[in-house]
């Protein structure tokens, strides 16, 4: 079957009694593919395409809301550099004007830009149900590759985070655009001046650095920190060798992405030149 | 574009195919079926390497909407096809030799149908061995993939004496070089109709040379050729990956089987699976010197993976040999040039067929010598390139050899004088190349080689030219109605060429080897001119001249002494109806080459030799490995361009391939299966990858050619790879040898450096050392 | 070309079986009706079904735009969409970009410019110009690299693909009124 919910009431009945058995399809960037190559089989399909209401962005203030269906197209003009640096390098232009950040999220690949990126930003995700709505930290919402702690009834409503003071996102891949990342990485400072680091394609899932921020937090950002932050970061990460790139390259390139993005954003700092 | 000052050839004529597909209108295979044809799937082998031990169709069979389940047992003729050797079957009897080897074909009502009935076919397999890689292929108890053995040709170069000469030599280098497997990866994915007419089978798919595929068709289908069709629908591309069979191969067994029209259609994973690619090659080069930098010794050792089968790998090899030290004066080389078989997706041609390959090989060993002797890379080119009388490798001598030519005009374009390494950032640093290269026209080396055409002022008075040529987006047709009316007088835009049909068209070879400008531009050339004569006949006795005196352009023949005598071309063409002439002639090009002798040496490899030259800029991240292409010089010496848009069409597309395979193009295989069967992951240069290109052209006529025309398929890919690689050691100070440079092989090769230059100092058997 | 013969077989009846959801849009200005199976794309539906065979299908997973349409005015990736998505929405195609006989200015530049060798990305490099001439109707060519990165071509190497994009930029009438030049 086909279902076209035009609520987000009527989608989450339909959630809730669909479960696992329907797909919940949003710009279908990637479930689509998927079916077309025989990996899913799709019997019942829900498009969550006309729930214009979860397609917004608000500024709330201190903080800052997107909605699952926002598609990546609306964050590329964002004064969020993060994200906005992310949205721009996904996929061509036809992908981001169909592609949602919700899908990007929910689909829990490890190379998620925008995740890595919302990731970066300390976001949590609302999830929604007919049972009520919860926020969940974004980083205990990845939990493997396609694996998120979403509950069966539930649907992405949308993002939330607190507006940064600066920001800024890196991606490296095998060409100069619409490219799947090899390693990419994205940094938000907070108004207090720290910084919050997240990396795609190193590990099972986009991954915040606790750790290497731990350190920046006791050590204050400054030249040598960003160096040694780097070094750290090519530690933190868990990279595996694939066809797109070894683990040993991936290490390297994160540490040099944290060095450049906390160069880059340090008081004074200038943008670090990359190809 | 008329008027009797007007010369098509020469001109930037609009392409006669462009309006339809600007519009939608014109139908490429996959447009062509409708909603009554049956529709073709192919299992294909899951393992690399088995014996079948049988195979079950019932279930798939019984499957409502199945029409038919065919197998080996089914094929009627002599179920093998391959164009050099026979030794590919249609459907596999016995062996499956890599994964993409059919094993049974189905056709159903739907494509659906078609699917799911291939998952209902149960083949029993015997797994063998597998073989991946050329050290598992050529060892002594490697498990054997073809009768012959696991070694499907050798190709040798040997004049002079290569060993004796690199003793002496002042100085030699020596280093490996490994290309990787390339995919062409056109647009147009394998589709294509076939249906009985009465008894011809009748196939529309899109190959590179409809008579030879039909020629080979019929012998595997054990149908006789006129009772054969093939007409090529509008085709999106091919550089060389439609030359061996393929869809058509299913499509006319499935219609003569069925007595249905059917259909099929390749996804991208089945287009990459199946089809061959480009050999990847590894390349031992080792190259010596005088002093002044004089090349004296080549000694180049080359194993080529040509994967399951032979496709045209044996000619491929030859290439490679005989274009191993490219438009350099080697007095000593030995060259041997091996085609191993491995279970992995055939090779075979591609633009570029081995020479592309071999050209990352010269130019890169060249660089290491300018390096080891100090030398500027551009002037070790400048005094080692032939020049006019001299000889490649094969002792061929070339009598108009332009290389150097095209490096000083590569070198004036890109500012060689004036390099700028100033970044601004210390992790970004620039790097300049350049390479000079040659190429071969038209298949060589005794093969025949040889293009028909037919030109005709049809009833309704359209000026008609047939060839059996295809166009797959070269521009060909338009190519063709300019050089027939250049010669006929008329509007290139009004001629009609009708192409690529078994039954209305004469052989014309392959659009391939760079040929088709060449050959079948001279074959409409010959036509063209005998209907002119034909013209300049009739019109002579009408006015009443010496037809010496007549021009015919614009429409109208004319007096070139008296201006007021003249006549349209329409009532010339009245007249010559009445008086019976044929209003058409033929025209046949069929010039000779020359096998090689024992030693790969030929007097006449090939027809004519292509010189081109390139330089590029880049900057590459020294942390990252990332890489970045400002600008891309590539020079070209066409002899003459018959149409210059098409030429720097030409140059940039081919250029662009060979950027791709220069940083980011690569089928990856583990254990015989391709990893990036699509384009998410077999990358391809966007808009954003490709830099300025300056496509220049050079016009040193040539006495064989069409109007001094030579060919520009093929050489522009090839200039390009080691142009960038060149750059990208420029830049970092040491050399990247393995295709594609990737991030990953550029940062590799940094973190390398170190250790090579430690190495080097110890006067450790590096790649460096001096002689003498 | 006239490939069908005349003594054709009826065709099989299980084509239609799951063909059920109904599907109208506008098509290049036309009212389209009809019904479709659920899972099929909106590539396939415009191919096989409507046999509007100019958009072309190539990688099948969104990284060539070989395959792109206009939806509600937006360039996308028709092999991405599952048809019953534009149920309501206006779709424009290659087919409805030229006026009668009268091609768009893009369509001309494409010709004059020489960006049409094969011609199969042709067709979606077409659309998404038109788009993107909507939002940057005086581009500068790192501009048309940037916005139509999402169109892949194998054969042009795209250097007359970006001269065709600026030439119909400036035979375009200007939205904004008036052109006004690049430093």
């Amino acid at each position: 079957m086909f279902y076209q919910p035009k609520t987000v009431e009527e989608a989450l009945e339909l959630k809730a009694r669909l479960g696992t058995a329907a797909r919940f399809l949003a710009g279908g960037t990637d479930l689509v593919v998927m079916m077309k190559k025989g990996r899913l089989t799709l019997e019942d399909v829900v498009d969550l395409s006309r729930l214009s209401e979860l397609s917004g962005t608000r500024d709330e203030g201190e903080t800052l809301y997107v909605g699952a269906l926002c598609p990546h197209r609306t964050l590329e003009s964002w004064p969020i550099q993060v994200l906005a640096s992310a949205a721009r390098q996904v996929g061509g232009p036809q992908i981001r004007n169909r592609g949602t950040v919700g899908g990007n999220v929910g689909t829990a690949s490890p190379a998620g830009d925008v995740s890595v990126a919302l990731l970066a930003l300390d976001a949590s995700v609302e999830l929604i149900s007919l049972r009520g709505t919860r926020m969940l930290p974004l980083r205990e919402f990845f939990l493997g590759v396609g694996k998120t702690a979403i509950a069966v009834d539930e649907l992405i409503a949308g993002f939330r985070f607190r507006r940064p003071s600066r920001s800024a996102f890196y991606k490296n891949g095998k060409r100069n655009s619409v490219a799947i990342s090899v390693v990419c990485a994205g940094v938000s400072l907070d108004t207090d001046g720290y910084p919050a680091i997240a990396l795609g394609s190193v590990a099972s899932t986009p991954l915040r650095l606790l750790k290497t921020e731990a350190f920046l937090r006791e050590r204050g950002l400054d030249p040598e920190t960003a160096l040694e932050a780097g070094r750290l970061a090519s530690e933190e990460v868990r990279p595996i060798t694939d066809h797109r790139a070894s683990a040993e390259y991936r290490r390297a390139v994160a540490g040099v992405a944290v060095t450049r993005l906390l160069t880059q954003l340090m008081p004074g700092g200038a943008h670090v030149a990359h190809v | 574009m008329t008027g009797p000052d007007f010369s098509p050839v020469g001109a930037s004529v609009r392409r006669n195919d462009a309006r339809g597909k600007v519009t939608g209108e014109t139908r490429y295979g996959g447009d062509l079926a409708g909603e009554d044809a049956l529709h073709v799937a192919v299992l294909r082998s899951e393992l690399p390497h088995a014996e079948i031990r049988g195979i079950d169709t019932a279930k798939a069979k019984a499957l409502p909407g199945v029409v038919a389940v065919l197998t080996a047992a089914d094929v009627p003729g002599t179920n093998r096809h391959g164009l050099i050797r026979r030794d590919q079957e249609l459907i596999a009897s016995r062996f499956v030799r890599y994964t993409g080897d059919a094993v049974a074909v189905v056709v159903a009502e739907t494509a659906k149908i078609a699917r799911r009935a291939l998952g209902l076919i149960d083949v029993d397999y015997f797994p063998l061995p597998g073989v991946f890689t050329l050290d598992e292929a050529l060892a002594p108890d490697a498990p054997q993939i073809h009768p012959i053995g696991n070694l499907l040709t050798r190709k040798p170069i040997l004049r002079g004496d290569a060993e004796t000469a690199m003793r002496e030599a002042f100085v030699t280098v020596e280093e490996t070089y490994l290309t990787q497997a390339v995919d062409h990866a056109f647009l147009d994915l394998e589709a294509g109709m076939a249906y009985m007419d009465g008894d011809v089978l009748t196939l529309h798919a899109s190959g590179q040379w409809v008579h030879e595929e039909r020629r080979l068709l019929s012998l595997a289908l054990g149908l006789p050729q006129e009772r054969m069709r093939i007409i090529q629908p509008a085709t999106g591309g091919a550089f060389g990956g439609r030359e061996d069979l393929g869809i058509q191969i299913y499509l006319a067994l499935a219609a003569l089987k069925t007595g249905r029209t059917v259909r099929q259609d390749y996804d991208r994973a089945e287009s990459m699976t199946a089809r061959h690619k480009r050999h990847p090659l590894r390349i031992r080069y080792q190259l010596g010197a005088d002093r002044e930098g004089n090349l004296v010794a080549a000694k180049v050792t080359v194993h080529a993976d040509t994967g399951a089968y032979a496709s045209t790998g044996d000619a491929v090899m030859r290439k490679s040999a005989s274009h191993a030290t490219g438009p350099y004066r080697v007095p000593n080389v030995q060259v041997d040039v091996f085609g191993v078989f491995t279970n992995l997706s055939p090779c075979g041609a591609m633009r570029g067929f081995g020479a592309a390959q071999m050209a990352v090989g010269y130019e890169l060993a060249l660089d290491k010598l300018a390096e080891a002797l100090g030398m500027d890379r551009l002037e070790i080119r400048r005094r080692n390139l032939i020049r006019n009388g001299e000889s490649v490798t094969t002792t061929q001598v070339i009598p108009v050899a332009t290389g150097l030519q095209c490096l000083e005009e590569a070198q004036r374009r890109i500012g060689w004088e004036r390099r700028d390494y100033e970044t601004g950032s210390p992790t970004l640093k620039r790097g300049y190349g350049i390479s000079t290269f040659c190429f071969g026209l038209g298949y060589g080396d005794g093969f025949p080689d040889a293009s028909r055409a037919r030109v005709r002022f049809a009833e309704d008075g359209v000026l008609e030219v047939y060839t059996g040529a295809v166009e797959v987006g070269q521009g060909l047709t338009t190519v063709m109605a300019q050089i027939a009316a250049q010669e006929c007088g008329v509007d290139p835009e009004s001629v009609r060429v009708i192409w690529a049909d078994t039954h209305r068209t004469p052989e014309s070879g392959s659009s391939s080897a760079t040929r088709q400008t060449y050959f079948t531009g001279s074959a409409v050339q010959i036509a063209a001119s005998e209907l002119r004569l034909q013209l300049m006949d009739i019109g002579a006795a009408m006015l009443p001249v010496h037809w010496d005196d007549l021009t015919l352009a614009g429409g109208e023949l004319r007096d070139r002494h008296e201006a007021s005598l003249s006549l349209p071309i329409a009532r010339v063409l009245e007249e010559g109806r009445r008086r019976g002439f044929s209003l058409e002639a033929s025209g046949i090009f069929k010039p000779p080459t020359l096998p090689s002798d024992p030693e790969g040496l030929s007097p006449r490899s090939f027809i004519t030799y292509l010189f081109g030259s390139h330089a590029c800029s880049l900057l590459v991240d020294v942390e990252t490995g990332e890489v970045k292409v400002e600008r891309i010089v590539a020079v070209h010496d066409v002899g003459k361009a018959l149409n210059p848009r098409l030429v720097t069409g030409q140059i940039e597309g081919g250029v662009t391939q060979g950027l791709g395979m220069a940083l980011m193009e690569e089928v990856i295989r583990r254990e015989g299966k391709i990893l990036n069967p699509g384009f998410t992951d077999y990358i391809l240069p966007t808009m954003v990858d490709v830099p300025p290109i300056e496509a220049v052209f050079l016009e040193n006529a040539d006495v064989g050619g069409p109007y001094g025309a030579r060919g520009i398929g093929e050489p522009p890919l090839i200039g390009t790879p080691p142009a960038i690689l060149s750059a990208i050691a420029d830049a970092i100070g040491t050399q990247v040898t393995e295709t594609p440079a990737t991030p990953e092989r550029v940062w590799r090769a940094i973190q390398e450096k170190p250790h090579r230059e430690r190495a080097r100092d110890l006067g450790m058997p590096a790649s460096v050392h001096s002689g003498e | 070309m006239s490939p069908m013969s005349s003594s054709l077989p009826p065709r099989g009846s299980q084509a239609n079986d799951d063909e059920r959801l109904p599907l109208a849009f506008a098509l290049n200005g036309e009212a389209v009706d009809t019904r479709v199976h659920p899972l099929d794309t909106l590539l396939e539906v415009l191919r096989e079904k409507l046999r509007l065979t100019g958009t072309k299908g190539a990688c099948h997973e969104g990284e060539c735009g070989s395959c792109t349409v206009l939806v509600d005015g937006v360039p996308m990736n028709s092999c991405l969409i599952l048809a019953p998505q534009v149920h309501g929405a206006e779709i424009v195609t290659v087919e409805g970009l030229a006026d009668g006989e009268t091609l768009s200015a893009v369509q001309k530049a494409f010709i004059d410019c020489g960006a049409v060798q094969c011609g199969y990305c042709t067709p979606g490099l077409l659309i998404a110009a038109k788009s993107f001439l909507e939002t940057c109707p005086n581009p500068t060519p790192e501009e048309v690299r940037q916005g139509m990165e999402g169109n892949i071509c194998r054969c042009t190497g795209y250097m007359k693909v970006i001269d065709a994009v600026v030439e119909a930029a400036k035979a375009m009438p200007n939205p904004k009124g008036g052109r006004h030049d690049r430093a």
